[in-house]
């Protein structure tokens, strides 16, 4: 297939063209705002859906993870960016949700529960480990209600802590230690007539799943819902005295943040490793959702979308720049400072995240900057002017 | 291990004495590390992630120190001094710009930190074979042992609870009988006030992170002889410290110790013994250590020795 765009194969070239025809529509000076956000979202939807063309299985795979994460990501900023409730073991409800759906997948005899007298197809599965996954959410989110910021925070990151070797103990389900396979769904019939290979089938479902939970989040955070937890998080007295019940919205929270948890737990072992084991969801992993978010926005479903990207992308960049400046192995060698060096210094720059700078480009008049530079020598010299008339009386 | 293998608790006194002091010991070093995150803690409202990995990093100087032959009480001396300067360096390079942004933002801007002090470490050190054996102190080495009446004791964790203890007395007498201890804890209390009160806030704050540092990198001196030093000794340690500072309540320098050791006798006593017919046995200790701490936190949420916050509407 010859390229369109000369130049355009490679992943990263690619995804750079996707997020600057986005920003140059959004920002584009015709029309109005409203509608050129649609546009500008459809062309970038179109671009990332013509990547697995071009771009080969292993980078596809990657997309497909990218998905599966940017799930997670929706799921906690509706937690943490919507609600205020910080969760550092979000990691635990993935694996919830990837447990789930292998054992109904494939395992389905240990609990005896069958569907049409077999395993469960994957998509019952899947809402099978999201609903799982939520109703330990539930469980979570109740006693939860007591504890506020950083005691929340190590409460959470002791559940991911303890759940691999929970998940490692009880072994008659679980598989122990060596874990369990699950069967990799194949290419739906009703797909047939587009001849889509299972890496491309796999990615269209993790997009389908991500622009279906992005559209959730988007109706529920512009709900009574949304503006319920917004008012939690910004007082949970005054949301009191207004008459929200602050418990039952942080619940709700907890929950529908852990069922997006479980689906994208679900999604990553059906479409991704088609394996899960008690290390599939390391401790840092499960920390660098949080990271992802603040790091993509919070409260903004950009800023999650681009948090998957973080998760997986970031280190390949952070490579990439190291070998840049340190050479091949050194480079290679020191990713993690890069990495490092990348999240102190987006901290910095833009507080508000990538979502929230984004926005912030939105709202900046380059004529008023200009025009505030061309005054300046003259506000120099009035200031020179006055400080001399002082300091001489 | 087997329930049958399982030695029951009440049947072996001895073995249970010396798993509860070495429970204190190793709770010690949690405690330390606690500590250090709780100092930060009390004046910032921050977690410090990157707590373990600066002592790593430290601790990391003090081998090669070893490995030039210095002497174990002067490179004590000289890493304690590195690590001081390595916090106020931070400090000020790092967390300065971010002071004043919401608190998640200088979360993560720990943990950029946790990834660089690791993988430093790991650049510098982690040429040659790893992981590297660290000296146990003077005191007494890693392998021998005290024979107490009630129990027996490896001298190096008798050192760890000499050493933890004197660390938190040099505290409490900076903190309780010096006029710099009252100009931190004024800013702790109050940054506004403290500073109307003509306390460089700034300096104060530089010398919490350089005192906290020091805390953790004797956490990380007294633990590199029992696990190594690797590029992953200081997570498991942190981790527990994090559960020590929230379990004896976050705003709290003496809950830290005690969360510390708590949390250290309960994770070598789940790993020993059966209670009764239970023994959940040493895969899941870890599991439940941290759902005991869940537990206290369920019955006080801001742990045992915290202050709830009291907030005007």
């Amino acid at each position: 297939m010859p390229n369109i765009i000369p130049g355009i194969e490679s992943f990263t070239e690619m995804l750079v063209w996707a997020a600057v025809a986005g920003l140059a529509i959004r920002f584009a000076p015709i029309g109005q705002p409203k509608i050129r956000i649609w546009v500008a979202i459809a062309v970038v939807l179109l671009i990332v859906g013509y990547m697995p063309f071009e771009v080969g299985t292993y980078r596809t795979g990657q997309l497909t993870t990218i998905g599966a994460w940017a799930l997670v990501a929706l799921g906690l900023n509706l937690l943490t960016g919507w609600s205020g409730q910080i969760s550092l073991g979000h990691g635990a409800f993935v694996l919830i949700g990837a447990y789930t759906a292998a054992i109904l997948g494939d395992n389905v005899e240990q609990i005896g529960m069958y569907v049409d007298g077999g395993q469960w197809p994957w998509w019952l599965a899947m809402l099978a480990a999201g609903c799982v996954s939520g109703f330990v959410g539930l469980l979570v989110g109740i006693p939860s209600l007591r504890l506020t910021g950083p005691y929340l925070a190590v409460a959470t990151l002791a559940l991911i802590i303890a759940a691999p070797s929970v998940f490692e103990h009880y072994d008659e389900y679980t598989g122990g230690r060596n874990g369990l396979r699950a069967p990799q769904p194949g290419v739906p019939g009703f797909l047939d007539f587009l001849g889509l290979e299972r890496s491309e089938w796999f990615f269209f479902l993790a997009m389908f799943l991500v622009i279906l939970g992005a559209a959730g989040l988007w109706a529920i955070s512009n709900s009574k819902w949304g503006r319920a937890f917004v008012a939690v998080r910004e007082s949970e007295v005054a949301a009191q005295a207004m008459g929200v019940s602050v418990a039952r919205y942080k619940v709700f929270a907890f929950s529908m943040s852990a069922f997006y948890a479980g689906v994208a737990g679900a999604l990553y072992v059906f479409a991704v490793s088609g394996y899960v084991g008690p290390q599939t969801i390391a401790v840092a992993l499960s920390i660098n959702f949080l990271t992802a978010i603040v790091i993509g926005g919070l409260g903004s479903i950009m800023g999650a979308i681009i948090g998957g990207f973080v998760v997986v992308l970031l280190p390949d960049v952070s490579t990439d720049i190291g070998s840049l400046f340190l050479g091949e192995q050194d480079g290679a060698r020191l990713w993690p400072t890069v990495y490092g060096l990348i999240l102190i210094l987006v901290m910095i720059l833009m507080p508000y995240g990538m979502a929230g700078f984004i926005n912030r480009l939105g709202h900046t008049r380059p004529g008023r900057h200009l025009r505030s530079l061309r005054e300046l020598p003259d506000r120099i010299s009035t200031r020179m002017t006055e400080l001399r008339e002082r300091a001489a009386p | 291990m087997d329930l049958l293998l399982a030695p029951q608790i009440w049947d072996n006194t001895k073995l249970f004495l010396d798993q509860v002091v070495a429970g204190v010991a190793t709770g010690s070093i949690y405690g330390l590390v606690a500590l250090a995150i709780v100092l930060i803690y009390r004046s910032t409202d921050v977690i410090n992630f990157a707590q373990g990995e600066m002592a790593l990093f430290v601790t990391f100087v003090g081998w090669s120190l070893v490995q030039a032959d210095v002497d174990y009480i002067f490179m004590f001396i000289l890493v304690l001094a590195l690590a001081g300067a390595l916090g106020a360096f931070v400090e000020l390079t790092v967390i300065r710009p971010v002071e004043n942004a919401p608190v998640l933002n200088i979360v993560i801007v720990t943990l950029g930190l946790f990834t660089i002090f690791n993988s430093l470490a790991l650049f510098i050190w982690g040429q040659g074979e790893l992981p590297k054996s660290f000296p146990a102190t003077p005191i007494g080495g890693e392998l021998d042992t005290f024979d107490f009446e009630l129990f027996t004791l490896r001298q190096h964790r008798f050192a760890i609870i000499i050493i933890a203890c004197g660390v938190m007395m040099a505290l409490y007498f900076l903190f309780n009988h010096t006029k710099l201890g009252l100009a931190m804890r004024a800013t702790a209390h109050n940054q506004v006030a403290a500073r109307l009160m003509g306390i460089n806030v700034g300096r104060m704050l530089m010398l919490g992170w350089a005192l906290a540092s020091m805390a953790g990198a004797v956490g990380g001196m007294l633990v590199a002889p029992i696990i190594f030093l690797d590029g992953t000794t200081m997570f498991r340690v942190i981790l527990y410290a994090f559960a020590a500072a929230v379990l004896g309540g976050l705003d709290s320098p003496p809950g830290a110790i005690v969360g510390g050791i708590a949390i250290g006798i309960t994770d070598n006593i789940v790993r020993t013994f059966a209670l009764g017919p239970i023994f959940i046995g040493p895969d899941l200790a870890s599991a439940a250590a941290l759902l005991i701490l869940v537990a206290v936190l369920l019955i006080k949420p801001t742990g045992l020795f915290g202050h709830q916050a009291v907030r005007r509407v």
